[in-house]
């Protein structure tokens, strides 16, 4: 039963630079990320736009999502 | 061996024939029976062992530790297996006369004539503080007188713990302040007695009373502790727990010490100030800094105390945390006194090492204060080179390696490049041959000794760690990029060779600085992946050090990014190590998280050529998600493991439907989205999801009806919740939550409008 040690930390700051860093790292990681998926969404979504034959009616056929959504939001 | 047998339930009669010992006359019979009860506590889970033992333990215990008991070893024996013991006293501690009977036996034994009972007690009170702080409010009153008594009179051993239990109790309070936000609800598990609080008028003069008993030159031992370093940690921890109320009865004490002869005096009104700085608000503590900001810049250059010095500079650093930066309305640095502060502190960087350390710790948090100042002109830009050029200095301080002085200078110096602004980049570049020059250096040493080894290896830690930040800084935007590139192939190889070395700091510094050239060179990074390739292999297979690992698997995903298509030649080697991580036992669970994003970058960057992988992938990732779908029951870090789990496993899906989206071969996905989508059906059923959570969903709704087009169409209708979770999110407030929606949405229409 070794006595347990109770020195806390003392003088110090709360977060290392080492932990910042690799805090920032994941940060920029998971932000690059974000970035390339919403990449490839924008390119997929123009591409539903440009092959679309009647853009302006795209929302035609969702009706039953809209008409929900409206529902909600009102 | 009970901590082998008990677990298979072989050695049942153990604990009853230890018992049985208890009445037996010799006392070292008691005593060892006692320590061997100590220790099954401390190696055996709690709910391996009946309440019916439990009970008996307990008994037997504190028995040991009655009045009745005359042999003093056996007393201690009986308290250091009762502090063992308390784990398994959840239902006595929830009986009020069992309770009250433990207690009274504790607190007795604080007052043993033998000072290692003594401080058995105390640690046992700690230990009470934590696990039963709901149960303590009864006991509150009487614990105080003893736990000051102890701080006043008792010696240090002893002091020490009693000073800990308030510290103990601070930390309970500061957690459940912070879960409920003060507000106790009645629907939380435990409310906030506000002990802290209550004890306040008389708390704070004992710890104020402690400040004053430092020990000569204890700044420059690494390892001490002693009752002025207890005191004024707990101080810190009663400010964080009390906020504005701890400020009208510490100022005095500072005011009456501040400019006293002695130097304790001073050091203690110093300490006790740094200390205070965290937890009240800004209001309350602007004006005394406003006050006190121009004297501490006076004592930090001529007082001639080194302790004072110390507890100066950490202290001014202390207000440059907490008190500057944008956020805060007034400020206490300004265009009047920016100058003299840096002065001072640059001066300061010239002392003895543990004084320079808090000196460089303190234009850390001055740099960090103008972080968030954007590209524009930066406060910091007319005195830029003078740091950069004095901490450099400091780094090649004869005496820096021997404190973490070296460490300080180099960690200030990566915030003062953070905060650096357009005006400011030349001056980071010039940063890069040096920083590579001394990289070069630690690598060229030869004939070292083990310690000047890991000197060296820390050294080299740093100097990757300074280098990541500047190629992430000058990555960040165009035109710095551009100059900066010049100098990659010759980095590079410098990183490569810091692999040669066995530290897994140097290891993990060296990975994440090359996750950031990867993600600055982009397409270009592809011809140092013949060399590095081995690298990387060697980071994947390193459970040992599991940051390492983790860290490499980031770095997987920049290369991913990076390179695109041309990752292809070395998928089949990644694509191995990370299915066996997955399937290891050995390595840390917060590995695997991150494992399933990557595979979703990998998909993203290959495309259809992920198509070989499937057959691996998708039982693992079907397997986790059917684990990851139910948690109920779990506590707060499970559900956080989990939902980081979940989030992997998406974004997984998501990176793998798209990178198959405009091939010939998306139908080979279509016996995977009913799958896909009873997941996504099941999260939204068991409605714990976290926002990340939510966003990366949704999103994988609309890239299953992307890709798989009118395939999925059907399938997406009949699918139970997917509906009723997409108009959730669309009249989310989170805007990332609703442009995934949005996402989903147009997905949608298009998929079934076929």
């Amino acid at each position: 039963m070794a006595p347990h040690d109770l020195r806390r930390p003392f003088k110090r700051p709360a977060i290392s630079d080492q932990q910042r860093r690799r805090e920032l790292s994941l940060q920029r990681q998971a932000q690059n990320r974000r970035d390339a998926q919403q990449h490839a969404r924008c390119l997929a979504s123009t591409l539903i736009y440009l092959q679309s034959p009647h853009p302006e009616s795209t929302s035609e056929p969702q009706v039953e999502v809209e008409d929900e959504v409206e529902l909600e939001t009102e | 061996v009970a901590g082998i047998e008990l677990p298979h339930k072989q050695w049942p009669e153990l604990i009853g024939t230890l018992l049985s010992n208890i009445h037996q006359l010799p006392a070292h019979t008691r005593q060892a029976t006692l320590e061997t009860l100590g220790y099954i506590c401390e190696e055996v889970s709690p709910d391996l062992v009946d309440q019916d033992q439990v009970n008996k333990i307990l008994t037997a215990v504190v028995q040991g530790m009655n009045s009745s008991e005359s042999n003093n070893d056996v007393k201690f024996a009986a308290t250091r297996a009762l502090f063992n013991a308390l784990g398994f006293a959840q239902a006595n501690f929830s009986n009020d006369m069992e309770r009250d009977y433990i207690m009274r036996v504790v607190c007795e034994a604080t007052l043993s004539p033998e000072l290692k009972i003594r401080q058995a007690a105390f640690e046992c009170l700690v230990a009470i503080s934590s696990t039963y702080y709901e149960k303590l409010a009864p006991y509150i009153q009487d614990i105080f007188n003893i736990t000051a008594k102890a701080v006043k009179e008792d010696e240090e051993p002893v002091a020490l713990q009693a000073i800990e239990f308030w510290s103990s109790v601070c930390d309970e309070e500061i957690d459940i302040l912070e879960e409920y936000g003060g507000e106790f609800s009645g629907e939380s598990d435990i409310p906030c007695f506000y002990f802290v609080k209550q004890a306040l008028p008389v708390l704070i003069p004992m710890l104020l009373e402690t400040l004053l008993k430092q020990e000569e030159d204890q700044d420059q031992d690494e390892g001490a502790w002693n009752i002025a370093m207890a005191g004024g940690t707990c101080l810190g921890l009663v400010a964080r727990t009390v906020g504005d109320d701890v400020v009208p009865l510490v100022v005095p004490f500072i005011e009456e010490n501040l400019t006293k002869p002695d130097w304790r005096q001073r050091e203690a009104a110093t300490y006790a100030f740094g200390s205070i700085l965290e937890g009240p608000s800004p209001d309350k503590l602007i004006p005394l800094v406003n006050i006190a900001l121009n004297f501490m810049l006076t004592a930090l250059m001529q007082d001639p105390n080194n302790h004072v010095k110390d507890t100066t500079a950490w202290t001014l650093g202390r207000m440059f945390e907490f008190l500057h930066g944008s956020a805060l309305e007034t400020p206490i640095i300004t265009q009047t006194n920016i100058q003299q502060i840096i002065t001072v502190l640059i001066q300061s960087m010239k002392d003895v090492p543990n004084v320079a350390e808090k000196a460089c710790g303190a234009l850390y948090f001055l740099a960090q204060g103008y972080e968030d100042a954007g590209s524009a002109s930066s406060p910091l830009t007319p005195f830029f080179q003078e740091i950069v050029q004095a901490l450099l200095t400091v780094t090649h301080r004869e005496d820096a390696g021997d404190s973490r002085l070296r460490t300080a200078a180099y960690e200030t110096l990566n915030e003062v490049v953070r905060c650096s602004t357009d005006e400011t980049a030349p001056m980071v570049m010039q940063l890069v041959p040096l920083i590579m020059m001394e990289l070069h250096q630690t690598l060229e040493a030869q004939k070292l000794s083990s310690d000047e080894r890991e000197k060296q290896n820390e050294l080299q830690g740093l100097l990757c760690g300074c280098l990541q930040v500047i190629i992430q800084k000058l990555g960040s935007s165009e035109p710095t990029k551009y100059v900066f590139m010049q100098y990659a192939d010759q980095m590079m190889a410098l990183f490569l060779r810091v692999f040669a070395s066995r530290s897994a700091t140097a290891h993990e510094e060296a990975m994440l600085a090359i996750g950031a050239l990867a993600y600055a060179a982009g397409s270009d990074f592809a011809k140092y992946m013949p060399e590095f390739y081995r690298y990387l292999e060697m980071g994947l297979q390193n459970f040992e050090d599991y940051q390492v690992c983790a860290i490499t698997v980031g770095v997987v995903g920049d290369i991913c990014r990076a390179l695109e298509d041309k990752i292809l030649p070395y998928c089949d080697g990644i694509m191995t190590q990370l299915l066996k991580d997955l399937s290891s036992n050995q390595l840390h669970r917060s590995v695997k998280p991150p494992i399933f994003s990557c595979f979703g970058d990998i998909a993203l960057a290959i495309g259809e050529n992920f198509e070989k992988y499937l057959m691996y992938a998708m039982p693992m990732l079907q397997s986790a998600a059917e684990l990851s779908a139910h948690v109920s029951g779990a506590d707060d870090d499970m559900l956080e493991y989990t939902n980081s789990l979940r989030n992997g496993i998406l974004e997984a899906y998501s990176g793998i439907l798209q990178g198959f989206k405009g091939s010939s071969k998306t139908q080979i996905l279509m016996p995977y989205a009913p799958h896909v989508l009873q997941f996504l059906d099941s999260l939204y059923m068991e409605k714990d999801m976290d926002d990340a959570v939510s966003k990366t969903a949704i999103g994988v709704l609309g890239d299953l009806a992307d890709t798989l087009g009118s395939n999925a169409g059907p399938l997406i209708q009949q699918s139970v919740s997917s509906r009723d979770f997409l108009n959730e999110c669309l009249s989310t407030d989170d805007h990332m939550i609703r442009e995934s929606a949005e996402w989903a949405k147009l997905a949608i229409s298009r998929a079934i409008s076929f």
